[in-house]
Formats: structure tokens, sequence, C-alpha cells
């Protein structure tokens, strides 16, 4: 089957399997391999991007069902060869470890700020729950997410204590 | 994954009649659960249709003939959160909602799929069976109605014919106003599956439960009103259960975290009075 | 080994310095192996048994060989090869017999994984299912079936390891220190008990994945998803029988690791697949049912603990039997047995000792290296152990500790003096009870008690570990300079999250005196281009290769001095030099930069001297020795970091039902090079630590079958199950031969928090758990003295023992 899609503002055409999940289309079809499978069943949300404004799982979502949709992945996250305010957060607060996970806990970074721009703690680790990370303790994360949504106080400035 | 044809009807009579042509036909709305399914070889489908192209199926809205709130087969469960209407008249439902999966399986999953799927942890069907909840069945036969706890016949089984689509769930008006809540017993508080599930609905008096997991089938436990001692009502609640045990958890403790929640829901009720 | 450097004079080391391949990680520019797409690549998949032990009596692999778009099928008949990395006991796929649920029976290589999924379908396997040995402690019986009834014909290590043919047993590590029946003599209380804990999956966000390229002529390529390069290349050669030359091995980033991809796994199969193809390169990826079945996981343990104790509350004796659960192939259990053995005590002056440590073959998934190389599982037993014994003794569970903790002077297990520069596990203690007000309850936790009618706990819990390796382990490292005054650092340190290319580039940044802009480490490893390195594990890599950083780094000056001291017409002693240039320390306005230097020094008539400016450093661990097979003294530990962990629980006590408030965390890691990286290898250790203490575990049904191989019913920890405070601390008593003091803190932060939390838990409700995951209903079980429910297959047929007052 034939699917147009925007993926990061440049439209792409393609001929997919119509077994083919979005993410394999992205990754396989399109080259776009900073979307990743940890579990390929809607667990860990290593694979999350923007589908029409929503974050999905894209190994939950088929190829054909991303016809005539716009896509937003973490390759369109760095606009004009800079890192955007968020990844420059977590780049800061030391929040990436292996990097696996990390494409798609920016993509629901990214959506978590856009509906509440000045997240809670609780509503941070809501809006992250679905992206599993198996390094960081998640922690630094959220610490890079109160600095980019500016409310990094004395007391949530996480540091390592010297004593 | 098994091969499988993709087809997306614009149409209502076409979606029918991609249901009607096919055996092995399944129904894609959010696909949280079928696609899992494809993949580990437990569902093999031929045909695969979405309905998510089917004008005014993702609607919400309330039925201007009696005020019935009316859930769409494509509505998610996070349109559900966003509902004001269900947020005002139906909190028990945004409540079960909340709790399930991760946001954007939620941005995905739909509360038919959550139904339709019939699985004994469902965290929609407490809720809706407390809420009295009909379902309206769709074929090109025509059309019926079905009391939602009508609706589960067993582990994954429910009444639908293989040419039958959910199209929406009705949830009587009477209904609205309800107070109550929704407990779940999970292994840790990020996205997981329940253990136990347990809602609590009150309106006038009237006391009913809605209970997951616990069970072949979600479970309604019905005639029930403030007027009886907790005792009562937790024995009733015993009764209409029947836990296995499972990698999940003990029968035995599936049934006392059933009671317990049973109790808490009501002391809940007695303190918020 | 370097000199120590006053924390002021210091540039680099010990700063905030960003990850160097952050931009790469947040950009998706960063390639994994699993990223990987080679021109004409084939995809592979593979059949994995539905039974835990049966007999291979026929495979129709005919179907699936005409199918069209499949290029190679194999079955364990057309690989006569076993691996091992310290016993050699594994096939590439079974042959004959299948030894636990999910191995390889076949596979397959097809232009396209739907063709190799399908031809999968199309192999017809039949099999005699036989009893499977389940139960690791019932598998020591006499009549107990053999899992390897062939043992006695294997390879193994023989310095180290002791397998015992005709029976179940891998290896038998042995540690006798003093006289364990006089100290118990001398005893006043003597407690015993048994901890258990079930299998655990690593799971690393990527799974085990590689494409490996077999060409005519037997060159071999292999991109791999593997921590250590080096021991993918040294055991593929050994297997295969290939000169080390013929085999190369790349990693590019890792998607985590933890130890789980620490030895050789997917590479073999797939390099066949890639012979049988005709040399096209395969790409052979583990679902993530796959990574829960067919590659290995965290061995179970059952650990039995006796210990006697005079009324002052000292320790005289202890006697330690572990039993650990292999699975079906030894892989690293048998090294897990042995690191676990020498460090079996904990961080406790313990004058008599007696440990027996089993590794035991069972048909299940078999066991391997997981951060704390055994130390997350003994110390569940351990220090839940010092609990009750502090509790049956009457005394307070921190004095109790307090009183037994090594010392300056104290002997370990295995012999090793303690001095005062090993680290200061007494301090890790002290302040992990103040940071958690251990004791006692604020009046804010009194009134939430009050409120709710919950519990409140507070427990803490000691840790150690030293890196398990060979006395012999080796690194080097090689820094060349560019034409610019730049420098690039080779070494075979993999990056797999840690962060130590980060923090190497900052020792070798501080070694030379450059800005950290000037230095790079390379992220993609290569056995063909970079030097060697033993193995990324254990905690060691910060100070092996951060020593032969240092090493490699004074080479390269060295070299730089001699040429700048010809041009200068100077002795080199009379040089000095800053990030740009080498100068003369009495006319600093006379100088040749680094950048005219580092490829060799021009004179304007076109004469040359010097070249290109490399440094080599080299590096092995010093002093260490085998142990002794019968007593286990000898010297293994190249360093111990101390640490302590401290965990407020809050807990209903009608359900079991507990959420962890807060833990505190404190190491003595000698020095944090890099004190953010530091952090988060701390919090994210112990959140790994509170999935094995809450949630995680294989389970199986009792025809061995695993039922929970998936996130569906194997749950880690999400954002949501943070606790709500969490407090890294870290203690700095150098270690004199880490470089710029500093020592490992890989693994340390994963190991105890698990009974920390029991001890919480213990103490808001006096009740006894013995194994791991605390789940609620585990609690619920154990305030109702119900039979814990036993679906791990962990607990011994000798079930608990109960504690014994002497005389």
């Amino acid at each position: 089957m034939r699917v147009t899609l925007t993926v990061n503002g440049r439209p792409y055409e393609r001929d997919v399997d119509e077994h083919h999940t979005l993410l394999s289309l992205l990754r396989d079809g399109l080259g776009l391999t900073g979307t990743k499978e940890g579990c390929a069943a809607g667990e860990c949300g290593a694979c999350t991007v923007f589908l029409n404004g929503e974050t999905v799982n894209s190994c939950m979502v088929l190829a054909a069902e991303a016809d005539g949709a716009t896509v937003q992945t973490v390759e369109g996250e760095a606009a004009g060869g800079e890192l955007s305010p968020i990844q420059q957060a977590l780049a800061r607060h030391q929040a990436v470890q292996c990097g696996f996970c990390t494409g798609g806990m920016v993509m629901s970074i990214r959506e978590l700020l856009a509906r509440k721009p000045q997240p809670s703690v609780e509503d941070i680790k809501e809006g992250i729950e679905g992206n599993f990370c198996r390094c960081t303790g998640y922690q630094q994360i959220i610490e890079a997410v109160l600095d980019v949504s500016g409310q990094l106080t004395p007391a949530t400035k996480g540091e390592l204590k010297h004593v | 994954m098994t091969q499988f044809k993709y087809r997306a009807p614009l149409a209502r009579a076409e979606l029918l009649d991609l249901i009607a042509q096919h055996e092995a036909v399944r129904i894609l709305a959010g696909g949280t659960d079928l696609l899992v399914d494809v993949r580990n070889g437990f569902a093999r489908p031929e045909v695969v249709v979405d309905i998510k192209r089917v004008d005014g199926l993702r609607d919400i809205k309330m039925r201007p003939s009696d005020a019935a709130l009316v859930i769409g087969a494509a509505a998610t469960i996070n349109d559900v959160l966003r509902s004001e209407a269900i947020r005002e008249g139906y909190p028990l439902l945004a409540a079960c909602a909340e709790d399930l999966a991760s946001y954007q399986i939620r941005n995905r999953a739909t509360v038919v799929g959550n139904i339709v799927n019939a699985s004994p942890c469902s965290d929609m069907a407490p809720g809706l069976l407390c809420l009295q909840a009909n379902v309206v069945v769709s074929s090109q036969r025509g059309e019926r109605v079905v009391p939602l706890h009508q609706f589960f016949t067993g582990v994954k089984k429910t009444v639908l014919e293989h040419d039958e689509v959910l199209e929406r769930i009705v949830v009587p008006a009477q209904n609205a106003g309800a107070r109550g809540g929704y407990r779940k017993l999970k292994r840790i508080k990020g996205h997981d599956l329940g253990i136990v599930g347990v809602a609590l609905f009150e309106l006038d008096g009237c006391l009913r439960l809605g209970i997951s997991s616990a069970a072949p089938t979600p479970v309604l436990v019905d005639g029930l009103s403030t007027d009886m001692p907790a005792d009562e009502i937790v024995a009733a609640a015993r009764a209409a259960i029947s836990p296995i045990s499972d990698v999940r958890c003990s029968a035995e403790y599936r049934a006392f975290m059933v009671e317990t929640y049973v109790r808490r829901l009501l002391n809940e009720l007695v303190e918020v009075a | 080994m370097s000199e120590l450097v006053a924390n002021e004079q210091l540039t680099v080391v010990g700063k905030d310095v960003p990850r160097l391949e952050a931009a790469d990680k947040l950009t998706g520019a960063a390639q994994y192996a699993s990223d990987l797409v080679l021109p004409g690549m084939l995809h592979a998949k593979i059949k994995g048994s539905p039974h835990a032990r049966a007999k291979i009596l026929r495979i129709d692999t005919s179907k699936a060989e005409k199918l069209v778009g499949v290029h190679a099928v194999l079955t364990g008949h057309d690989l006569d090869y076993k691996l091992g990395l310290y016993v050699v006991d594994k096939d590439i796929i079974a042959k004959d017999e299948v030894r636990h649920y999910g191995e390889a029976v076949a596979a397959v290589a097809a232009e396209t994984a739907d063709i190799a999924a399908r031809a999968l379908e199309l192999i017809d396997v039949e099999y005699e299912p036989l009893p499977p040995v389940l139960n690791h402690v019932a598998a020591l019986a006499p009549d107990a079936p053999l899992v390897h009834p062939n043992l006695g014909e294997y390879g193994y290590v023989e310095a180290a390891f002791t397998p015992q043919p005709g029976s179940n047993v891998a290896n038998l590590s042995k540690l006798r220190k003093g006289d364990v029946e006089k100290g118990f003599a001398e005893a006043e209380w003597i407690i015993e008990r048994e901890y258990t804990n079930p299998s655990v999956q690593h799971v690393p966000m990527e799974t085990h994945v590689t494409v490996a390229e077999w060409r005519v002529g037997d060159d071999v390529t292999i991109w791999s998803s593997a921590q250590s390069p080096f021991t993918v290349r040294n055991l593929f050669c050994y297997a295969f029988k290939l000169p080390l030359n013929k085999v190369r091995v790349i990693i590019p980033h890792v998607g985590g690791g933890f130890g789980g991809k620490a030895g050789i796994h997917l590479e073999p199969l797939a390099a066949c697949l890639s012979r049988k193809a005709g040399g096209r390169p395969v790409k052979l990826q583990a679902t993530r049912e796959e990574e829960f079945s067919l590659l290995p996981c965290r061995s179970a343990l059952t650990y039995r603990i006796k210990t006697g104790v005079r009324a002052d509350g000292r320790i005289v004796a202890q006697q330690m039997t572990m039993f650990w659960d292999a699975g079906a192939y030894a892989d690293y259990a048998v090294n897990v047995t042995r690191a676990s053995g020498y460090s079996a005590a904990g961080p406790y002056d313990i004058p008599n000792a007696w440990l027996d440590a089993y590794t035991i073959y069972t048909n299940k998934p078999y066991g391997t290296a997981y951060r704390g190389f055994g130390h997350v599982e003994f110390f569940w037993g351990l220090e839940r152990h010092m609990q009750l014994v502090a509790e049956a003794i009457g005394m307070d569970p921190l004095d109790f500790r307090r009183k037994n903790l090594l010392y300056p002077g104290s002997r370990t297990l295995t012999g090793e003096t303690i001095t005062e520069h090993t680290g200061n596990p007494r301090k890790c203690l002290d302040v992990v009870a103040e940071s958690i007000g251990y004791g006692s309850l604020t009046a804010e936790e009194y009134e939430y008690e009050r409120r709710t009618g919950h519990k409140i706990g507070k427990g803490v819990a000691t840790l150690h570990k030293a890196p398990a390796m060979p006395p012999f382990t080796g690194t080097a490292t090689v820094v060349k300079m560019n034409s610019d005054g730049t420098v690039l650092v080779n070494l075979s340190l993999t990056e797999i999250g840690q962060g130590s290319a980060t923090a190497l580039a900052q020792i070798a940044a501080e070694r030379l005196r450059f800005p950290i802009e000037k230095v790079k480490v390379t992220i993609e490893k290569d056995t063909d281009r970079d030097p060697y390195d033993w193995q990324t594990v254990a905690s060691k890599g910060l100070i092996l290769s951060g020593n032969a950083t240092v090493l490699a780094c004074d080479d390269l000056l060295k070299h730089a001095y001699a040429d700048a001291a010809q041009i200068l017409r100077a002795e080199a002693i009379d040089l000095d030099h800053d990030g740009e240039k080498i100068f003369l320390k009495h006319r600093p306005d006379q100088s040749v930069t680094f950048a005219e230097l580092a490829i060799g020094y021009a004179y304007p008539d076109g004469n040359a001297i010097g070249g290109p400016l490399v440094g080599v450093g080299r590096y092995v661990a010093q002093g260490l020795s085998n142990l002794d097979k019968e007593t286990g003294q000898g010297l293994p530990a190249l360093d111990w970091t101390y640490g302590a962990h401290g965990v407020i629980v809050d807990v209903d006590p009608v359900t079991g039902e507990f959420s962890v408030r807060k833990i505190a965390s404190v190491f003595d890691v000698g020095k944090a090079v890099n004190p953010g990286l530091v952090r988060g290898q701390c919090i994210g250790g112990m959140i790994q630590g509170l999935g094995t203490a809450l949630c995680e575990g294989y389970i199986y049904d009792e025809q061995g079958r695993l039922l929970n191989p998936s996130f569906t019913d194997n749950k880690i920890p999400t954002a949501k199950d943070l606790p709500d405070e969490i407090e890294s601390i870290v203690v700095e008593t150098p270690q004199l031969d880490g470089p710029y003091g500093a020592r490992g803190v890989g693994e340390h932060p994963m190991i105890s928090v698990a009974p920390a939390i029991g001890n919480a838990i213990h103490q808001a409700l006096g009740v006894e758990l013995l194994h791991m995951p605390i789940r609620a209903e585990d609690v619920w079980r154990a305030m109702h003295e119900k039979e814990p429910i036993d679906n791990w297959i962990t607990k011994s047929p000798a079930g608990h023992c109960r504690s014994v007052k002497v005389g």
C-alpha cells in the first residue's frame, strides 16, 4: 500500500507492507533510526513519536494508519543545527546514559511541556511513565524538565553531596 | 507478524460490509491489544479494519433525546479524561481511565477496545458496569442493545457475532452525578495491569460494585444500598468473585484485597459525606 | 598510582563535564548495532524450545530451506563447536537435548525478517519431553537427573574452578578462615536462616544484537552490542580455532549492558549463518521475549547463613553456604560464585569463617554477570541476616553493624589486611543513618502514622564489592596527537552508558594539563585498531583504564618534551607546558607549540625531527593472586568500594502495600571524577536495585516454562516508582593506586537496596522477610505467618531454619 506522510516537516511517499508498523517504516523505510524498538509491545516507550500531534508508541501503529499523517521524531527536535532547550537541559543534568530510551523520552517531555508548561514533579513522573529508562533512574531527567520549565530551585536541583 | 490486509473504510456502511464479508477479520481501533496479539501469534487475521476514519466514531457526547452519555468506538482513554461531560457527570469513569496504562497508550487505546477485548482485568469495565452502561452492537443485520453486564461470556469472550461491531457505549443519564471511586492494586506504581480493581458507585443510597481481575469476566455486584452493613456488602462482593492464583498474585490475596478495597471505598463515602 | 593532587589544584577531574557523546544520543544520531544496515544484509531468526528439558528426536528443515528468500538454515548438528567462558559446556544451537525453555533449536537467515519468521514456522521439531531439573538445591541430590552427563569431558579454567563430573555441580568454591567450630563454641547465640532470590533479567533497553560477516577465506567481521570486544573475539576464535588476526569485532554505541552483554552471545550463531549464506552479512537481534529466555539472566540464589555471636554483639563465627542456580550453562555463574564467595561476609570482621559456594546446573535459562556480580543477591541475605541477628540478641541493628565492621588492621575472608586507605565503611554507614534520621520518627512522620494508621520504618544496609577479575587483568591506552594539538584517546573500555569515556577524557585532560575540549575519547571500539582491554565489567574500568590513560599521557608528554628540548636547546627538566605549548620555565617566551610538534617538527629549512606524537600506557592489576582452592586464601581484590543504603518506608499494616519515601546512599568512591556522572550511576543503580527489591524475577510453571518473559508480567520501575526523596552522597578516601584516588562505583549502587527496604519493613512491622522481591502480598503473608508463595523455585527442600540460643 502506498502511503504519503510528513515527517519532521518533510513529505515522504513509500510503499509499505500493510502489516508493518509505523516504527518499521520510520527506521527501515525512511532511515530515521533515532526512534528505537525496545519491546515491540507498547510497554517501554523507546519508539515514542508524535502522530498528528499526539504521542504514540510507533510499534503499536500500523504504517498504513499513518497515511496522510504528520509525524515528528527525535530527529526533528534540534532545529537549525542547535540542540533544543529540552535536549540542552538533558545534557546539562547528565540525564542521558546509554541513550537508547532518549529519543522517545525527548518526545514525551515535549508533549508534556506543550500540555503543561510548568509541570509539577508528579506531572513529570506521569508524563514520562510510559518511557522506560534502565540506566538513569529518572531523577536527573526529572530535574532537567524542571530546569527547562524554569522551575529549578535549590531544593529541586539535585547534586552529589560530598561529606 | 502475520501478514494481513489493511482496510480503512470512511463510511459506516462500508465498515459493516467489510466485517460481514470476511471470516478472519479484526477491528483496529487503538491497536494496543490487537497488534500485540498479532505479534504474539494469538490473533491471525486476514483483514484488519481500521474504524478510525469512519465519521463520528471518536465522539463522546450527550444524546440530545435523553441526555445519555454516548462514547463512540474510536474514542480514546485520553478523550475520556479530556471530556468535560465525563469529568463532571461521570467522575467514576475518569477514575478508571486515569490509571489505565501509560500516556502514550491512553492516546491510542479506546474505551470500546478495553470492553471488546473482554479481559478480566479491564479497567473501564468496573466503572461502566456500575453505571449500567449498554453497548450498541451493529451489523448489516441491524442494531442491538446489550446491557454491559450481559456482554461478557468468559475470558476474552463476548456475545459479539463475527459480523458485528461494538459501535458505541451508552451510559444512562439517570446515573450522572453518582459518587464513588476506583481502586486498583498493581505491582508497581507505574503502568501495570490490575491485580484486582474495584469500582464503587453510590447514588441516592443505591450502591453498586464493579470488580475486575477477580473472575473470568469483570463482575457487577448490584442491588446493594447504603443502608446495608459494610460486612454484608463485603460478603456480597466476596460471593460474586471467583479469583484464581497466577503469576501476579494468589487467589487468597486477591479475595482479601477485593474485600479490603470495598471496605475502604465504603469508608471514603462516609468520610466525604 | 599517580600522586594525589589536592582538590583545588585539579582543573578537570572532579568537575561536572557534560557527557562527550550526549548530542549524538539526544538527536538520534548515535548509531547502535541495532541501527546497522549493510548492503546485502540478511535477517536471522531463532526457533526456541518450548520445553525446559527434552530430547530432540527429529528436526525437519526441508520446507524452510525451500522457501524463496531463505539463504541459510542451521540446526545443532550443523555446528560442531563448544562455547564457554570458564566451563566449555554450550553448543551454539542445542544438539540432541534442549536444556532450557527458549533455547535455540534452529536458526534461519533470510532476505527479510518476515521470510525468516515464515521459515521458522516451516521447521518441524519432534521432542520427547524429559523431567526437568528445576530446584537447584534438589539438583544436588545423588539421584537427581544430570543436566550435563558429559561434564567430565568439558574443558574449564583449572586455576579458578572445580566442576564435579557425575553431579550437577559446575563449581564449588571454598573458603576457610580461622576455626569456625572453635568460634561457635565461644558463641552465646547461634542464629541461622536461609534467604532466597529468583533469577532476574538485566533488561537493557537495547536487546542483544549482532551483525556478522564470515567471508570466504575465514575473515570475519562482527558488529555487536557486546560490552567486551576482545572477549567476543578471543572466545570466538577459540571456538572456531581461528587465529586472532582473522576476526575483527566492532562495538558501536551500546544500549545498556549491566553485565548481560559481557560475554559472547549471539555472535557465533550470526557468523555461522553468514558463512552458510556465502558471506553475506547477517543481522540477529533478540526479541524482548528472547532477551528473557534465550539470553542469560542473573542466577537465583539460596543463601544459608549461620552466625555465632557473643552476648556483647561481637560475631565470632560464621558458616555460609551458597547455592547458586547456574541454569543450563555455567557461563559467568561459576565466577559469580567465586567472587561472591570471597566477599560473602560483607564489610565485617569475622574471625572464624567457613564457606561452601556451589554453582548448580538446572534446566532453566542460564545465569550470567549482572551489575553487582552476585553481591545484590547475597547481600539480600547477609544484610537481612544482620538485622535478624541483632534483633535476636536484643541489640540495635545499627549498633550491631558498627560493632562488627571492618577496621584498619582487620583481615578479610581471604586474608587481605585492611588499611586506612582501603576505604571507610563506618563513615558510609554513619552518614546514611543520619540522612534518614535512623532510630526515631520526625514529628511529621509521627503525625502521618497517627493520621493514616500506616507504619513508617527505617532501615540500613551496608555493602562492599571489589572487581571480580583474573589477577592478571590488563589494559592499554593509546593517546595520539593531531596536528592542531588536539588529542585522540583510543582504548577498549566500551561506553555502555556508564560515562567512562567522559571520565577518561577528564583524566587525560587533567594529566596533559589540556582543556577538556582538546581531548576526544573514541566511542566506537574496534579490536583491529584499539589496544587490548580485558572486559568492560566489574567496576574496574575507571581504575585500570584510568591508570593506563595517565601513563599514556605521560608517555606522550615525554616524547613531546624530548623533541622540545632539542628544538629549544635545553634540558627537558627545564621545560614546562600549558595547553598550547612547551616553554622554558625561566624564559617562557621561548616555546614550541604542541601543534608544531604533533606530527614531527619541521625547521624553516625543511629539516625535521621527532615524528607523530603517540603515547602508550599499559597497566596491569598489581599484586593479585589466585585463591587457594581449599581455603580461598589469597589476594583477589584490586580495590574495595564500601557503601551503605538507608531507606524510609511507609507500610500499610493491613494490606502489606508499601511505598518507599526515601533512599539515601553513601559510597566511598575515593575521588568523584565527574560528580554528575557519579550521581547518575548512584541513582540509576539504586532504582535498578529497587526493581530487584520490589517486582522483578523469573516465574516458572512446574514444567520449567518461563511464565513472564515480557514487560506484561515482568515489570521494571518507571518514573512513578521513584522514592519521594533520593539522596546521593560520597565519601572520598583516596585509593592510593587509583587515578587521582578514584575507585569504581558502577555496580555498587544496586547492591543492598533490597535488604535496606526489607530491614525498614521489618522495623515497621516486625516481619521476617526472607525472600525477595518483596511484593505487597509477600509482606501480607509474612504478617500473617503464611507460607511464602514459591513460584520462583528458590526455596530449598530443607526449608527455613529458626534461631537457636545455645547454652
